[in-house]
């Protein structure tokens, strides 16, 4: 047996093997076509998408279906008889939820069978694949002076040393447990539910999956059974308290001492010296922190607020989007260049609203191939200068969208993060097809995803050159061998429109996948001390 | 180890609750993962279930910083692969690296075939009420065809057909909107 295709008979086939009743010959057929036809390949995939969309995507089914309905033949078939209209009686409206039950039934037996003692004490998932090794991030800070580089709101962090010098900063594991420590403090991260803490005071609370998180303090272990406890280290001294649930203590494999909700113990030399009641308010610092953190995100909101005022009235400033008025009603970005409006808002399409910078700052999320931020903007230019933050979830194109002109257009430019974390801004020449390609080194790396970042890029025609920034600093300086005048007109954040294809192939698909919370254009370069101050502006700690 | 499990049960409650989160919010991609090889939706649903399985048993291996879906699609391709080597209709299909293909295939076509299929609601709703209730019936419902045949006095090739033409006039309504969407 043989198919070909396009053909009838290669319909069929497909049809069949979706409804399971395809023979073994028409099975031996079908990996024939498929293997050498690339076409067949690429339209069999898309019917088998089609038909595993309709069986496995429920919302497309919400509305209720009639009770009796007709089955009268779909067009390029038989004249409807009378006997084509059918009536199924009252079938009953039944979603699966058969599954879940079975599921939910499975896992409990299964969950016998394995055996308690092995869910209890989950051991630390091995890291499988590409992947950072981080097992912590942290989560915000208030006064934070680091004995260190310091650590950014959001940051994932490796195993290894915190060292706090005063402040207040709070760590949220892998595994789900929190940690707020006060400096001057020592913090040991070792794995996504091991902790070890010599010196300082800190806070932990930790939800039930992550129950069995241990923190070394001193010579204790301290395993947490699901609860809040505090932990104040010297050398020499070691309180636990336990405000909620019960933690056990385990002194170097020696002994173990369980410690109740609202009890304290108090170690000196290696043994418990007393045991008294918890004392919260010795850990109030701790507590407050949350509403501290806050007050202080407020403050730094306010400053760029307050920055922002006066930047608006830069004359080489094209474009500000401070995605601050999301018109829900016209879904437009208004643009406050005060002195320029050549460019009077820009056009969101699709995209989610979302957290900014900070808890009062919007954003947009950017995730599907549709989300994008449109605008045109006529003018040319001697020298530009784009300026984005930007929090991106994941590097999941070949090319990740971040500033795109249409098409390849003369004097246009693309700026965009390739998959493997390199900076890349095109710039195309006079001449179709002349373009120039500048690429810092990857620095988009694992651990910068999910943290808000300050990206530049500086197209420089009296000097020039091209120059990217992240976060305020050099990342790539290059020669720039195409001559002004560059320009942008109908451009894209987030996003691109190829325009050249009429049907996007997955390489022209370039839509970013993370958030965008402020844009400016300049027509100007600006210099390296100026970019410094424009992230200091706005910087979210 | 009684004394050092004090709340057995809360915590495997816990993680039994944690790994129904995932499971149930992956559950549609591991089935449309495993129906690029094995269509038939029933063989299909048995394979997904087979891998719940699975994952629940190696849950204490998955590292939770790590997305949940590629994790658990590992272990369909394995029940999968078990599968098709019980039944011999599936191996004449996917023999010879075809299966590793078409995941191939699929994964770099996925944007694309995501674009079109944001206009399948759409293109539902535009679908005659019969035609519509017809894949509601099969889809949805899960409406046994050969019941079906016999209340409608058709036959179940009759049936089947028409759900084959269906899914033509979907194919064909949702690329001509993407298409628009484009152009």
């Amino acid at each position: 047996m043989k198919v070909i295709y396009p053909s009838p008979e290669f319909d069929d086939m497909v049809a069949a093997v979706c409804h399971g009743s395809a023979t073994d010959a028409e099975m031996e057929a079908l990996n024939e076509l498929l293997r050498k036809d690339p076409r067949a390949m690429d339209e069999y995939l898309w019917r088998l998408e089609l038909h595993s969309r309709l069986a496995s995507d429920a919302d497309l089914f919400t509305q209720s279906a009639p009770q009796t309905a007709d089955y009268s033949i779909p067009e390029k078939s038989a004249p409807a008889a009378p006997d084509n209209i059918v009536s199924i009686g009252s079938t009953p409206w039944t979603p699966r939820k058969a599954w879940l039950t079975t599921l939910a039934l499975a896992a409990s037996l299964a969950l016998l069978a394995i055996g308690i003692a092995r869910i209890w004490q989950r051991p630390n998932a091995p890291q499988t694949g590409v992947t950072s090794t981080a097992v912590a991030m942290l989560a915000r800070s208030v006064d934070a002076d680091w004995a260190h580089a310091p650590v950014r709101e959001g940051s994932a962090l490796e195993p290894g040393w915190l060292r706090l010098k005063s402040g207040l900063a709070q760590i949220i594991f892998y595994s789900g447990a929190r940690v707020v420590i006060e400096g001057p403090a020592e913090l040991q991260l070792i794995s996504q539910s091991e902790a070890a803490c010599p010196a300082g005071r800190l806070l932990a609370e930790v939800p039930p999956p992550a129950q069995g998180f241990r923190l070394k303090a001193g010579p204790l272990d301290v395993v947490d059974l699901g609860t809040s406890f505090g932990v104040a280290a010297t050398p020499a001294r070691t309180e636990v308290h336990v405000f909620a649930g019960k933690v056990e203590l385990i002194a170097d494999g020696a002994w173990k001492q369980s410690l109740n909700e609202n009890q304290a113990a108090i170690l000196e030399g290696g043994v418990i010296s007393r045991l008294e009641e918890a004392n919260p308010l010795a850990f109030a610092s701790l507590f407050e922190f949350q509403q501290r953190s806050r007050t202080s995100m407020t403050l730094r909101y306010e400053q760029w607020q307050l920055a922002n005022a006066k930047l608006n009235q830069d004359p080489s400033l094209i474009v500000h989007l401070e995605f601050q008025d999301l018109d829900p009603a016209t879904w437009t970005l208004r643009n406050s260049a005060e002195h320029n409006r050549s460019v009077p808002t820009a056009t969101i399409v699709g995209c989610q609203r979302a957290e900014g910078r900070w808890p009062e700052k919007h954003a947009l999320e950017f995730h599907t191939v549709n989300d994008r931020v449109r605008m045109m903007v006529p003018d040319e230019f001697e020298s530009l200068t784009l300026s984005l933050w930007v929090c991106v979830k994941g590097l999941d194109r070949q090319f990740n969208s971040l500033v795109m002109c249409d098409g390849f257009e003369p004097g246009t430019v693309h700026w965009l993060i390739r998959h493997d974390g390199v900076l890349g801004l095109t710039v195309f020449g006079p001449r179709t097809g002349t373009l120039q390609i500048s690429a810092s080194p990857p620095v988009l790396t694992l651990d910068k995803l999910g943290t808000w970042l300050h990206l530049v890029a500086v197209v420089d025609g009296q000097d020039r050159q091209v120059v990217q920034y992240v976060n305020g600093e050099p990342v790539g300086r290059e020669t720039l061998k195409i001559p002004p005048p560059y320009r942008l007109g109908p451009t894209e954040l987030g996003n691109w429109n190829a325009k050249s294809s009429p049907l996007p192939g997955p390489e022209l698909v370039r839509n970013l996948s993370g958030s965008v919370d402020e844009f400016e254009l300049f027509n100007r370069a600006l210099n390296d001390a100026e970019v410094r101050e424009l992230y200091l502006k706005g910087r979210p700690d | 180890m009684a004394s050092e499990c004090p709340r057995p049960l809360d915590g495997s409650s816990a993680a039994q609750q944690r790994f129904l989160t995932l499971f149930l919010r992956s559950e549609r991609e591991i089935f449309r993962y495993v129906a690029a090889m094995v269509p038939n939706v029933t063989e299909a649903e048995d394979i997904v279930q087979e891998t719940a399985l699975a994952l629940w048993e190696k849950f204490d291996s998955y590292d939770p910083s790590q997305p949940f879906t590629p994790w658990a699609c590992r272990f369909a391709l394995n029940k999968t692969r078990q599968w098709i080597e019980r039944r011999r209709r599936w191996q004449k299909l996917l023999e010879n690296g075809l299966a590793e293909e078409l995941l191939h295939r699929r994964q770099e076509l996925q944007p694309e075939f995501d674009a079109r299929l944001r206009h399948l609601e759409t293109c539902l709703k535009k679908l005659p009420a019969s035609h519509r209730s017809l894949i509601e019936a099969y889809y949805y419902e899960r409406t046994d065809m050969a019941s079906l045949a016999e209340r409608s006095g058709k036959t179940v090739a009759a049936l089947y057909k028409m759900l084959q033409r269906i899914r033509q006039a979907l194919q064909g309504c949702v690329e001509r909107q993407a298409h628009q969407e484009v152009a």
